[in-house]
């Protein structure tokens, strides 16, 4: 398992996959859908699973000696693990948009720790969604991505409206650190479980999937 | 049994519009088989029925005496498949692929490598779509030897390379086999088996025709001239007469119809005329 995620690191992942976590500078925007920074980790893993289908990597993968299921949990975990990069590469950012006291943001959810948390069930979304359709046709990329994205837009969406419609959201999660602490602690945890298990149940789904694929 | 290295027993997989219907054959340790038949034929999908890469609806298939659903990790390591060329990550250099490859293999072995490096003049510092096509071959069958492959099954390997390049990866297959490696070596340019192979399987329309050795095929047929005269006379005894430049050409068995001579039948011969034989029969 451990080759086989080097090799999605080294072999598998588009550059965008690394130009992208530099988009976490966008938290500093101000008056500015702040799940946006967060999204674009799954254009990079699209742009991957784009370049892995012109490269041939799932015959290169397959002739390896591994085991078919194997190759679609390093997938998974590879997903995950550039989405808690993405999330890694966010945190500077949010600092020093405390430290340059730009203030609340008046365009949707404040940069928070439930911010994070809600990001990371949006990433745990973006893997049930797209890592089964992508190994149900290897060579379907572009619509799988499609599809998904109007999932994740409708969530950011309705989490937007929640911040301006729902009490909760708009008087304890839509609020500067370290206001309601408790609570936001308690959305980033129960963000990162998750994240976890819709990564985990897409990992799994797409491992039975594409055991049935002819390639 | 126990030199065997390859055994496939009914091996099937049914498409909507092409069927592979229980193919069976062997190949022994040091040997080269030729997997030959028309574009279309199977040849690709009995290879990759072999190992998985499609799910057989039926049969068996043994590695080493082990079964592949089994063992599928210990033979893939004793084992490289080589379609084509190295056509994957086009734009990556041949470092960077050999040190992905590298870690996935513990009897990786480095001066192997390097050796091939050398003996196939391949430069690290180049990405695959730099290479001919004849070079892609090769470096796949560097990565392929640099892990002990004991088996090699070659899809096509020889298909776009000019002849220089062709018989240069006849002879390097001629010297691995005598080192002990087997291989199966699917290709519809006859031309190469018949100065390398030892074992002959022929597949037409999903259906195996005959496994066996070269010689004992050679044994079997003589390829024969006529005039349309003589074809139509002789027209029973004759398998798969066909328009010639001059003439007429067909297949007869060794022993009949020795009045009309002929030669000693190629293996391109061998498959044209049965070919048109099974294809007027059906």
């Amino acid at each position: 398992m451990i080759e086989l995620l080097k090799k999605e690191f080294r072999l598998f992942a588009h550059p965008t996959c690394w130009m992208f976590l530099a988009f976490g500078a966008m938290l500093l925007i101000p008056g500015y859908p702040m799940y946006i920074p967060f999204f674009w980790v799954t254009l990079g893993l699209f742009y991957s699973c784009l370049g892995a289908r012109e490269n041939n990597d799932l015959y290169y993968t397959l002739l390896l000696p591994v085991r078919k299921r194997d190759t679609v949990r390093a997938r998974g975990l590879f997903f995950a693990c550039m989405e808690l990069l993405q999330i890694a590469a966010c945190i500077p950012f949010a600092l020093l948009r405390y430290a340059l006291k730009l203030g609340p943001n008046n365009a949707g959810m404040d940069v928070n720790l439930a911010l994070f948390g809600l990001c990371l069930v949006l990433m745990g979304l973006f893997n049930l969604l797209f890592l089964p359709r992508v190994y149900k046709n290897p060579t379907s990329v572009g619509k799988p991505f499609l599809f998904v994205s109007i999932w994740v837009f409708l969530y950011i969406v309705a989490a937007e409206v929640c911040c301006h419609a729902l009490p909760f959201f708009r008087e304890v999660l839509d609020t500067p650190d370290p206001q309601h602490l408790g609570v936001k602690l308690a959305v980033l945890a129960l963000g990162a479980l998750l994240f976890a298990l819709l990564t985990l149940l897409g990992t799994r789904r797409a491992e039975a999937i594409f055991e049935k694929v002819d390639l | 049994m126990a030199d065997r290295v390859l055994e496939l027993r009914g091996l099937s997989k049914d498409y909507p519009a092409f069927h592979l219907r229980g193919v069976s054959f062997s190949l022994r340790r040091g040997r080269i088989m030729g997997f030959i038949g028309r574009n279309g034929a199977g040849k690709t999908t009995t290879l990759k029925s072999m190992l998985n890469i499609v799910h057989p609806s039926a049969g068996e298939v043994r590695f080493f005496g082990l079964d592949f659903a089994e063992h599928e990790l210990e033979i893939k390591r004793r084992i490289a498949f080589v379609s084509g060329g190295a056509n994957y990550y086009p734009n990556k250099k041949l470092a960077a692929i050999t040190a992905v490859t590298r870690g996935f293999y513990d009897n990786w072995d480095e001066e192997s490598y390097q050796k091939f490096l050398r003996l196939f003049a391949l430069d690290e510092t180049k990405t695959p779509r730099q290479l001919s096509a004849g070079m892609q071959v090769k470096y796949a069958l560097a990565l392929a030897l640099s892990h002990g492959a004991e088996l090699l099954i070659l899809d096509e390997p020889t298909s776009g390379l000019d002849p220089v390049s062709r018989d240069e990866l006849v002879e390097v297959f001629l010297t691995l086999a005598e080192e002990g490696v087997s291989i199966l070596f699917s290709t519809h340019i006859t031309e190469d088996l018949d100065k390398c192979a030892d074992d002959v399987s022929y597949i037409r329309a999903g259906e195996l025709v005959f496994s066996m050795p070269l010689a004992a095929l050679r044994e079997k047929y003589r390829a024969v001239a006529l005039t349309a005269e003589q074809a139509e006379r002789f027209r029973d005894g004759l398998i798969g007469c066909k328009r010639a430049k001059e003439g007429y050409t067909a297949l007869v068995e060794r022993g009949t119809l020795e009045e009309l001579g002929g030669h000693v039948a190629g293996l391109e011969e061998i498959m044209v005329h049965l070919d048109r034989e099974a294809r007027e029969d059906d």
